[in-house]
């Protein structure tokens, strides 16, 4: 169970991008969070595992304060936190391989990583590759992929953490609507499958009604809805949107 | 009042130019006009070019007239006054520079030989075979002058036929036999010792003879030379008159010209390498220093940084060529005032280079690879490092040829290397040899371009 209890981000300059926001995650769900551009989603993500430093609150997961933990400790709980990147944030110049054992970098030590990664963490990696159909692309360089296939070896990298939870931070924003069901039909295969908790922000409320199970709405650093997919009415979904929103679909 | 300001304001305008036009309120027109004329006036003055001042009038004139129709509020071009300040700066230019079409075309004669030596470079040579005899005369004369010689069987010979002593300036008659026939000789002046020579003149040609088919030379007149050393004026001394002839044996083989070509390339790349390599160890860690994504968030290491900008800034402006110099003074002729030269310019534009390679690392991996768990070591050496190693290498790649192609240059000014040896010969006159080193470098520069441009597309 992840637990956020009065999370508040202020950047430097003043912008609050997170005001005081609470929610909990049950174990096995698959939640999107849903908003505007702005509305802090990349930061309340980022929050999760420390990629951003909190103002306040607290973030505990399974007895764990995540907010509280540092050094060694912090590391050990990112090493099962999965994150994917909107940008893919791949090495462009290393290989799909590189960057797919780049994931398990948490567990391996950190001397040998530097020369080269163990024999089975190499194995482990084509098994990753594979769940995610590109093993056949290990030797390419990065740079040489399409979006999609450079998103894929994104959670190929995440899966190498054998996360227990997973973040997204859109997606499949960067990918077209038929890439974009491909990558989260993978993501809905890892949360049914295997159990991992997803956090997922997306932009589309048919990809949120298709794949969440539960749903965050935030406006302006924000939570103004919390349920389910099916509760989010015409009325509520000009609460997150604004009243001008239309809803436009995604075949 | 409306009427007078158009005269009021071109009245201005003939006093000082460009007064019109701020009195109307242009102040930069007239800010404009004014400097342009007084530069211009300061130009023809110091080349002392006074017709030019025509056109001076005429801009001045038009500023005039720019005034008056300015203070209507109807602005004029001022296209044509500087039109006219164009025309006289080329005109001081022109002859500034002592351009010279004509000489361009008459004397291109000139510089035949010249090309025609560059065009065969002294690199293949035969081996040279010497036949040389002497006779020895005295000036001034003493109570037991030398003797005449004598003929000899077998070998070369030289006699005096007339006298054997004499002052500066006189002349004896030489001959000598038992040659190479029909060949072309020279005729030297050497001290006893043997250590001081030179070829002797005549009407101010060097002095040359011809053997005939039996190998005779045949009487020649010499006009004593001063002999050489301390004992010049005191008292009698003796000089050798010596008779040489040279001429080429044997196969062509690589010239002493062509080995010490190779050897001084070598040490110009070897300059340009340690150079480039020095400069690295330098400019790694100074590229942190002057990374704006690195050094900022906080004012102590800001300052760090633009401390290491302005000193990388300040190093890169000084040309090698300047910084050679310096070094050459300080630390002597030769390859090492070079390596230094090159070293702090390559430290600087290395640097530059560097940082700005880290500044445009994109920070999406480092992230990523945070997210994993990974400790600071590992992020940099999977995230930081693959980024920033491709251009690091190219950049270096690029610097050392360009080190190669300066290192000549820096020779000139006694930095060592090629240019040293190639800057010595055009002095000496010696074309075939510069033609030897200036193909080296040619061949060479071009071998590491090309080299250097594959290896960057490789890598980037
Ligand atoms: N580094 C930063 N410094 C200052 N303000 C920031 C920074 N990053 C984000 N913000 C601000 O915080 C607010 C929330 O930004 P955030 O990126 O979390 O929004 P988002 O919901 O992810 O938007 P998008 O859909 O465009 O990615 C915005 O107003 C943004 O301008
Ligand atoms: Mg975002």
């Amino acid at each position: 169970m992840l637990q956020v209890e009065h999370l508040t981000k202020i950047y430097e300059d003043g912008t609050l991008a997170l005001d005081k926001v609470s929610f909990e995650v049950p174990d096995g769900e698959f939640l999107v969070i849903l908003g505007l551009s702005g509305a802090g989603k990349s930061t309340l993500l980022r929050c999760i595992n420390r990629l951003i430093e909190p103002t306040a609150g607290r973030i505990i997961w399974d007895g764990t304060d995540i907010t509280a933990a540092s050094g060694e400790e912090l590391r050990r709980i990112r090493r099962h936190i999965g994150f994917i990147f909107q940008e893919f944030n791949l090495v462009e110049r290393s290989s799909v391989l590189t960057n797919v054992l780049s994931g398990r970098l948490g567990y391996v030590n950190p001397w040998q990583s530097i020369i080269r990664f163990p024999r089975e963490e190499v194995k482990r990696a084509m098994g990753n590759l594979e769940r995610v159909d590109i093993a056949d692309l290990a030797s390419k360089r990065a740079d040489e992929l399409s979006g999609g296939q450079r998103q894929r070896v994104g959670i190929a990298r995440a899966l190498m953490q054998e996360p227990r939870l997973m973040l997204a931070d859109e997606p499949v924003a960067s990918l077209d609507p038929v890439l974009a069901h491909s990558i989260l039909r993978y993501l809905e295969q890892l949360n049914r499958e295997d159990g991992i908790t997803v956090l997922c922000s997306l932009h589309f409320l048919d990809l949120v009604r298709r794949y969440a199970s539960h749903v965050v709405g935030l406006k302006d650093g924000r939570v103004v809805f919390q349920g389910r997919p099916d509760e989010i009415t015409d009325q509520r979904f000009k609460e997150i949107y604004g009243q001008e929103a239309e809803q436009i679909t995604v075949t | 009042m409306e009427r007078k300001k158009p005269i009021l304001s071109s009245l201005l305008s003939l006093i000082v130019p460009g007064l019109g036009q701020m009195y109307v309120g242009q102040l930069a027109r007239g800010a404009v006009l004014l400097l342009a004329i007084a530069l211009t006036s300061l130009l023809i003055h110091w080349r002392e070019s006074n017709f030019l001042f025509i056109g001076i009038i005429l801009a001045w004139l038009w500023g005039v007239w720019d005034a008056y129709s300015l203070a209507r509020g109807r602005p004029m071009s001022l296209l044509p006054p500087f039109l006219i300040i164009g025309v006289i700066v080329y005109i001081i230019g022109w002859h500034v520079t002592d351009i010279n079409l004509v000489g361009l075309v008459t004397d291109v004669a000139d510089i035949k030989p010249l090309v025609s030596d560059l065009v065969q470079p002294a690199v293949l040579e035969r081996d040279i075979e010497t036949q040389e005899a002497e006779i020895i005369f005295e000036s001034p004369c003493s109570d037991s002058p030398p003797d005449k010689g004598t003929p000899l069987e077998d070998e070369p010979y030289l006699i005096i036929l007339d006298k054997t002593c004499g002052e500066v300036g006189e002349t004896f008659t030489i001959e000598g036999g038992n040659f190479w026939p029909s060949s072309r000789g020279q005729i030297w002046w050497l001290n006893m010792a043997g250590e001081m020579k030179r070829r002797i003149r005549q009407e101010g040609e060097y002095l040359n003879f011809e053997t005939d088919e039996e190998g005779r030379i045949l009487p020649l007149t010499i006009v004593a030379p001063v002999p050489f050393g301390e004992a010049r004026g005191k008292g009698p001394q003796r000089s050798r008159v010596q008779a040489l002839l040279k001429r080429e044996v044997g196969a062509l083989h690589l010239s002493r010209t062509f080995f010490l070509v190779v050897d001084k390339m070598m040490e110009t790349i070897f300059l340009a390498l340690m150079a480039t390599t020095v400069a690295i160890l330098f400019a790694v860690p100074v590229s942190f220093l002057a990374a704006r994504n690195l050094m900022g968030g906080n004012p102590i290491t800001m300052g760090v940084y633009y401390l290491t900008r302005t000193v990388l800034n300040i190093l890169r402006s000084i040309e090698p060529l300047i910084m050679a110099i310096v070094f050459v003074v300080w630390v002597g002729l030769g390859p090492f005032a070079g390596v230094l030269a090159l070293a702090v310019h390559s430290v600087a534009a290395l640097g530059k280079l560097y940082s700005e390679a880290v500044e445009s690392i994109d920070p999406g991996p480092i992230e990523a690879i945070t997210a994993t768990g990974a400790n600071r070591l590992q992020t940099i050496v999977y995230a930081v490092i693959p980024q920033i190693v491709p251009p690091y290498v190219a950049f270096t790649v690029y610097r050392w040829d360009v080190n190669v192609r300066m290192s000549t240059i820096i020779g000139f000014v006694g930095g060592g290397g090629i240019g040293y040896l190639l800057q010595q010969w055009i002095r000496l006159l010696m074309y075939e040899e510069a033609g030897a080193a200036v193909w080296a470098i040619a061949i060479v520069v071009w071998a590491l371009d090309y080299t250097s441009a594959v290896i960057r597309e490789r890598i980037v």
